[in-house]
């Protein structure tokens, strides 16, 4: 087991508003989230002395323009003017649970004491992921010539792998979409708050790149969400309950960069950070009381489902049925409605929601008798990071 | 069937790792990266062995026979440069003698709903201008 187990927590969570496009800049939707994150901690800003982001623009062939498409922390720095900062960083090999897993270290290692995660995410006009423009250079030169564009297509075609090895049918990822829109009318920060989604719906939507439907694939929205980290003796003279954390893992899979439709790619990067993390926090698969795994995708979940260890590999889609996903559920899933609810903001709605959960504070949608909460904070293979909060810290 | 006929493809800028593969392609050959340590093929090229950390790596050929390994059909085409194929298979194909390397390209000649795992394919060769040849996939016995 870790040495550090449960010596950090997350405290207060912030959110901007979500927007389908960007109608004031994105550094604004930044500092709101981060307002609200301290807020909730009932800290003041001149008690924020650590930032952590990871800031970059997923969707490709757009200019990078800080404040605009993109939130660094010089950008926050800008806006914040800290008195007391002591530690910053961005990252880039880990998504933003890399971000928050730096920031966890930073707060152990005692260079900091409160330390703020956002992240922002931009919705650029016009086609999200251009493919390269005349030429192909890099790791594009053996995917655009044959129209492999962005991160979907290089998921779907493992979801392919998946279906057809397995023996199993797209159908029946109609009970994810259609249960996580259930648990986003729940969630008033979600972009698709209130707006319902049938099974008829997911099974008539137009394909994209099948297996993906139009449902299978997160809605690129503009957004913000943070949260704010301390001790868990810190934590614990806060306004909220705290979340602590039990133990986290990053994957440690190595895929060359053009490489697409490996299958076990992906099971070996979710296996990897999993096993840590089971390791480290001392639970298994069978504690976990409720899982929020990273969905910008739909089959990112079953990914997940299965290297994570909740159910054997090929099962994951039958294991989503009969209500197991349910908030009543033997493992409510995706109880914030998911990134395919909330829009596009990457993995850290997904940490937030199982931050909550471990500390009761996830209101209509709370799972009864929260203890373990799992988060898998990006897809397994490229990027994936693994995170369990307890409510209680034992 | 697909039809590629309007459909500008974005060329590949083959570069120091990469060339062998492009000049080879432009001559008919389909030649693949190996480890001259482990005889493992990798594909895409990379500097060093991604099994067995060796940096001896040379292009040799491959028979051009194998297998899809999975698919994706596109509907949708971002890019509208590719709008008149869709729908249209992509595909990741396994060759008989590079397990483990995977190649991108299109199910050409064939129908995008022949498009299975496991169906076997061999590779043609589809050039793009007088320095860039791309390997592409038909269905094979």
């Amino acid at each position: 087991m870790w040495e550090h187990r449960c010596k950090i927590a997350v405290s207060g969570v912030g959110f901007s508003r979500v927007t389908r496009s960007a109608e004031i800049p994105l550094a604004a939707h930044a500092l709101q989230a981060v307002k609200g994150a301290v807020e909730d901690s009932g800290l003041a800003m001149a008690d924020i002395d650590g930032l952590a982001t990871y800031p970059e623009l997923p969707a490709t062939g757009h200019a990078v323009i800080d404040g605009v498409t993109i939130v660094s922390v010089n950008c926050m720095l800008a806006m914040l003017k800290l008195p007391n900062l002591s530690w910053h960083i961005q990252v880039e090999t880990a998504n933003i649970g890399g971000a928050v897993q730096q920031a966890v270290n930073a707060l152990l290692a005692g260079v900091c004491t409160y330390a703020v995660v956002w992240r922002a995410m931009h919705n650029p006009k016009g086609t999200y992921q251009n493919l390269p423009g005349t030429y192909a250079q890099g790791a594009t030169q053996f995917t655009a010539p044959y129209g492999f564009g962005g991160p979907g297509q290089g998921m779907a075609v493992a979801y392919t792998r998946w279906l057809e090895r397995h023996g199993q049918s797209r159908e029946k990822m109609a009970t994810l979409a259609v249960t996580q829109r259930k648990h986003t009318h729940m969630n008033p920060h979600a972009y698709f708050y209130q707006q319902p989604l049938t099974r008829e719906d997911y099974l008539n939507s137009r394909m994209v790149a099948y297996p993906f439907c139009l449902y299978d694939c997160d809605i690129p929205v503009q957004g913000a969400v943070a949260i704010v980290l301390t001790t868990a003796a810190r934590a614990r003279d806060l306004k909220p309950r705290p979340a602590y954390l039990a133990g986290y893992g990053q994957r440690l899979l190595f895929e060359v960069a053009g490489r697409i439709g490996s299958l076990s790619s992906y099971m070996e990067g979710g296996r990897s950070s999993s096993r840590l993390t089971w390791e480290r926090s001392g639970f298994s698969p069978k504690d976990v009381d409720v899982a929020q795994i990273y969905d910008g995708f739909s089959a990112s979940v079953i990914y997940g489902l299965e290297s994570y260890g909740f159910c054997k590999e090929g099962e994951a889609l039958d294991f989503i049925q009969d209500g197991r996903m349910e908030l009543d559920g033997e493992l409510p899933l995706n109880t914030f409605g998911g990134s395919l609810g909330t829009g596009r903001i990457h993995g850290l709605w997904h940490i937030i929601e199982g931050a909550l959960q471990a500390s009761g504070r996830a209101g209509e949608r709370q799972v009864k008798d929260v203890n373990v909460s799992f988060v898998g904070a990006s897809a397994p293979i490229v990027t994936g990071t693994t995170f369990i909060f307890v409510r209680e810290p034992y | 069937m697909s039809d590629w006929s309007q459909v500008t493809r974005p060329i590949p800028v083959p570069n120091d790792w990469t060339k062998p593969f492009w000049d080879a392609a432009k001559q008919g050959v389909l030649k693949l990266q190996r480890c001259q340590a482990c005889r493992r093929f990798q594909h895409p090229p990379y500097p060093t062995c991604v099994d067995c950390m060796a940096i001896d790596l040379a292009f040799e050929p491959v028979s051009g026979k194998g297998a899809i390994y999975t698919y994706t059909i596109m509907y949708h085409a971002g890019d509208k440069r590719f709008a008149s194929a869709v729908p249209y298979a992509s595909i990741i194909v396994e060759l008989d003698d590079a397990p483990g390397a995977l190649l991108a390209a299109n199910l050409l000649d064939a129908p995008y709903t022949e498009a299975k795992v496991g169906r076997r394919v061999a590779v043609v060769f589809q050039p793009l201008n007088d320095d860039i040849t791309l390997p592409q996939f038909r269905l094979a016995e």
